[in-house]
This record gives structure tokens, sequence and C-alpha cells, in this order.
């Protein structure tokens, strides 16, 4: 099920190549923007915040990639799904939706891996010169499956406050605009004052970006992987009793 | 004249909607607000953390990009949507609606598409502006005012050329939604000092895509350190408007109705 459901994504969305493949031009554009400022914001200092200049190259570069590689429109989906209604043929289906939505995430990323993960990989390490292997592959292979667990599930837990707000757009722009801040994309976590570094790590955002990029960076501890564990579980636990609890209001009006 | 009256009915109009939703403006506005406070939030903590931009002080840099984000949002608050309503005419093969009204469809489009979603932008920009003004070392010359303002404008033209290519490419490359992504990832270059990127860079943001203009240049004339390629930019950027214009005229030329 699971195959045929991310095989039918990636040929669907093969058609649409075009929209996924320019990340390639946007992916190196941005990365060449951080990569002058760092470079001139650092000069001459050694480390700032506690990272040296090439890490925080590296830290960058992952990040772009493991956006590529965790990208999800879970919530967006879920939401249209249920404000028009469609979301009763899923619901009457012998499988969980939430399974199918991981399916259909796992053929899209599949093609993401292709368009737009590995040409920027390549584009990172041979026009850039950054240093693209992983501290440790392991580590970091785990770290990234994480995130995107924790991704998706946090995702479709904000997707399901349709079921009880017809729109959700302002819900959706709210978190979206916080996850940018406290994932670590904008600027690695360790530049925030301790203080809202400790109010981070209860938060889901940064073991989506920050921790596999640090993982990636080789700067971690297994203790920050075994955190991110810990969240993927708490996500996924938490959208399961929040779905139940959908499921027990869902009356299928749409609008 | 006629063009005129009909874009001040569309503005009351657009208002009117997004009020009747009051919930929903005001939480657009919030969020547009709190959103355009990102780009400084990374100069604060490089700033918070003891490094700098060289020669640039923090509240210089703020100017820099308190004018970018005034910018931006003048242009998204006029013509953001009309890449979007373009976009979504030319997907579904229905701009021949457009095309009917007695108006010249551009401006049409630009009248019918005011979003005062971006209020949010323009009000976080000047209220950035108005701290940065307060703490750098503006100079209080006319020629530097004048010199800011005239670049203010032409990097608000370059905004809106931006946007205008943005919807007349929509044409070509129909239902891509990530269009803005290309620009914006451009865009950026204009939102810091414009020395710390290579030579080459510098040439295309000065003078192919003059991006330069719309946060930096008139910063540094504020600040009395104008340079002489910042007029020759000037000159560009109502060219850049015009190419933009023209490439929309003529994407109309060539749009087929058959949808896509």
């Amino acid at each position: 099920m699971i195959y045929a459901v991310a095989v039918a994504t990636f040929k669907e969305w093969s058609v649409y190549r075009t929209h996924t493949f320019v990340s390639v031009f946007v992916g190196p554009v941005y990365f060449a923007v951080q990569y002058f400022i760092w470079t001139a914001v650092y000069g001459s200092r050694p480390e700032l915040a506690g990272m040296a200049l090439d890490q925080l190259i590296r830290y960058f570069a992952a990040t772009a990639l493991i956006g590529y590689l965790t990208m999800d429109f879970a919530d967006w989906n879920l939401s249209m799904l249920i404000r028009t209604g469609k979301f009763l043929t899923f619901a009457l289906r012998p499988i969980h939706h939430r399974f199918f939505a991981l399916s259909q995430k796992l053929g899209h990323r599949v093609l993401g891996f292709a368009l737009e993960f590995i040409p920027c990989l390549l584009i990172f390490h041979f026009l850039f010169g950054v240093d693209m292997r992983p501290a440790n592959l392991p580590w970091t292979f785990l770290s990234v499956a994480l995130a995107f667990s924790i991704n998706f599930h946090f995702n479709y837990i904000i997707g399901m406050a349709s079921f009880w707000v017809v729109r959700t757009e302002g819900i959706r722009n709210v978190v979206s605009l916080i996850a940018k801040v406290f994932s670590g994309a904008l600027i690695p976590l360790a530049f925030f004052p301790e203080w809202l570094r400790m109010v981070q790590f209860f938060l889901p955002f940064q073991y989506t970006v920050y921790v596999p990029a640090m993982v990636f960076t080789g700067s971690f501890t297994p203790w920050l992987v075994g955190y991110q564990a810990v969240a993927a579980l708490v996500m996924y636990l938490v959208s399961e009793l929040v779905y139940r609890r959908a499921m027990r209001r869902f009356c299928d009006v749409g609008m | 004249m006629k063009s005129l009256s009909i874009y001040k009915i569309c503005i009351k109009t657009a208002v009117s909607q997004a009020v009747a939703y009051r919930f929903n403006f005001f939480l657009s506005l919030l969020i547009t607000f709190l959103g355009s406070l990102l780009l400084p939030l990374v100069a604060v903590l490089i700033y918070g953390a003891g490094a700098s931009f060289p020669g640039w002080s923090f509240h210089e840099v703020l100017l820099i990009q308190s004018l970018f984000t005034v910018s931006q949002a003048m242009a998204k608050v006029c013509l953001g949507n009309v890449l979007w309503d373009t976009m979504i005419h030319v997907r579904e093969g229905s701009f021949e609606v457009v095309l009917l009204k007695p108006m010249e469809p551009l401006a049409y489009m630009i009248a019918t598409t005011f979003s005062p979603d971006s209020f949010g932008n323009l009000l976080c920009g000047l209220a950035l502006f108005g701290y940065a003004a307060a703490h750098a070392q503006i100079v209080s010359a006319a020629a530097a005012i004048g010199a800011g303002l005239l670049l203010f404008i032409a990097g608000v033209a370059v905004m809106a050329g931006i946007q205008i290519i943005m919807a007349a490419t929509s044409f070509k490359w129909v239902g891509n939604s990530r269009l803005p992504e290309i620009f914006g990832s451009v865009e950026a270059f204009g939102q810091y000092p414009i020395a710390i990127f290579p030579s080459a860079i510098r040439a295309v943001a000065t003078f192919i895509v003059p991006v330069s203009l719309v946060g930096f240049f008139p910063a540094a004339a504020l600040l009395g350190r104008a340079e002489p390629e910042a007029f020759w930019g000037a000159g560009l950027s109502l060219l850049f408007l015009g190419f933009g214009v023209w490439l929309y005229q003529h994407m109309i030329r060539r749009y087929k109705g058959a949808g896509g």
C-alpha cells in the first residue's frame, strides 16, 4: 500500500517537475547570500556563538538539504480535504488517512531527493567548495528520519485544526512564522539567548532543522538524538489522540 | 483619470472586503507585521553576539532593512496579487474576462488586486525606519535627504517591476506557484550592505536586477555615503519597471486562452 501511494504521488508530481526543480536555483542563491553575509560578519574571528565559520557554512548547507528531505504540507492538504468535504472519501477507506498522507509524502520527497537534494548537494560541494560529507552518516540518517517524522506529524496535527475551525490559514501562518524562527532555519539557535534556547528545548521546532543540521556537522551527543526520538514519539501520540477526538465530531459538511 | 477613479473604487472595495472578516484581517496584519521582523532579527542576533557587518553599525543595517521592507510592502500592497490573479486566469483560461473590460488589462489587474493584507509589512517597515532613523547618524542636509528619497522611489519602482515581471512570467510558466521564491531569493541581495558581496554580484544587483536600490542605496544616501553608481542604477530602475510593463503586455499578446 505504502509503495503504491508513494509511486502514484511520485508520478503525479513528476508532471510538475519544473515546480520542484525551482529549488536548484532558489536554494543555492539563498545559500550564496548566507555564505557572503557570514563570511563578512566573521571577518578574522575564529568563532561566534561557539561556531567556527566553516561549521556555520556547513550548517546552512545542511539545513537547505535537510529541508528538501523533510519538506511537508500535510497541514494544507488535510485542511483542504476537510474544508471541501473530500475527507469523507478517506474516512471510508480501510486505511488510516495519516498513513496514506505519510505514504504520499514519501513519494513526494523521493522526487525531492532526485530533483532538489542531489543537484543542490553537488552545487554546494563543487561550486561553493563546502564539505558536504556528514560527520557521522548513521546518526545523520537517523536524525533526518526523525526530523521527517516530527515535521509530518506536527503539520498533520495543525491540519486537523480544520475539524474545529473552518479557516486555518491564520493558525498555519502563525505556526509557520514561529517554526521559521525557532527551528534554526533562519540562524543557528546557538545565537539565541540562553533562556530562549531552554524554551526551544520543549518545542518541536528545533528537532526538525537545528538538531539534524548539528548532527550533520558533528556537534551533537547521542542524547540530543534521543530527545529528538522522544519528540517524534510525542508528536505521533498527540496526532493519534487528536485524530480520535476529531473523528468523534467529524460530520463531513464541508463548505 | 478614469483609471484613477476606478482604482480608488477598487481600493475602497478591497478594504471593505478585508475588514468584513475583522478577526482574519487583524490576524493577517499581526502575522505580516511579525513576519517582517524576521529580517532584522538576524541582524539583532549577529550584533548581539558581538559581531557586525564591516563598516556598518546595527542601526545603519536596520535602516537598510527597514527601507527594503517599506518598498517591498508598498509593492505587495499595490501589486502583490497581480501575480496570483494572472496565474489563476491563465491556468483556467479565463483571462479573456480581463481583456473584455474597457480598460488597459494591466491597469485593471493592478486596480482589482489591491491587497490590504500586506499593511502589516508596511506598518512594520515604517516603525523600523522610524526607530533606525532616530538612532543612525542620518545626514540632515537637503541634498542627502533628496538623494535618499529619489533612490527610495527608484527602489519602489524596482520592486514594482519585479512583481510585474513575475506576473508576466506566469503567462508562460503556467501555474508555477514558486515564482515568488525565485525573485525573492534574488531580492535577498538587497537586504544587506552591498559591499559584503563580490563585485560580480554587486554589478548584477545594481545594473541588471537593481535590488541594491531597494534598501542599500537609499540608506547609504541618507547616511551621506551615496555612491555615483547608485544614480545610474536609479535611471535603470525606471527602465526595469518599463521592461516589466512591456513584458506583461507582450505576454498578453501571446496569450492563447487554452488554460494549463
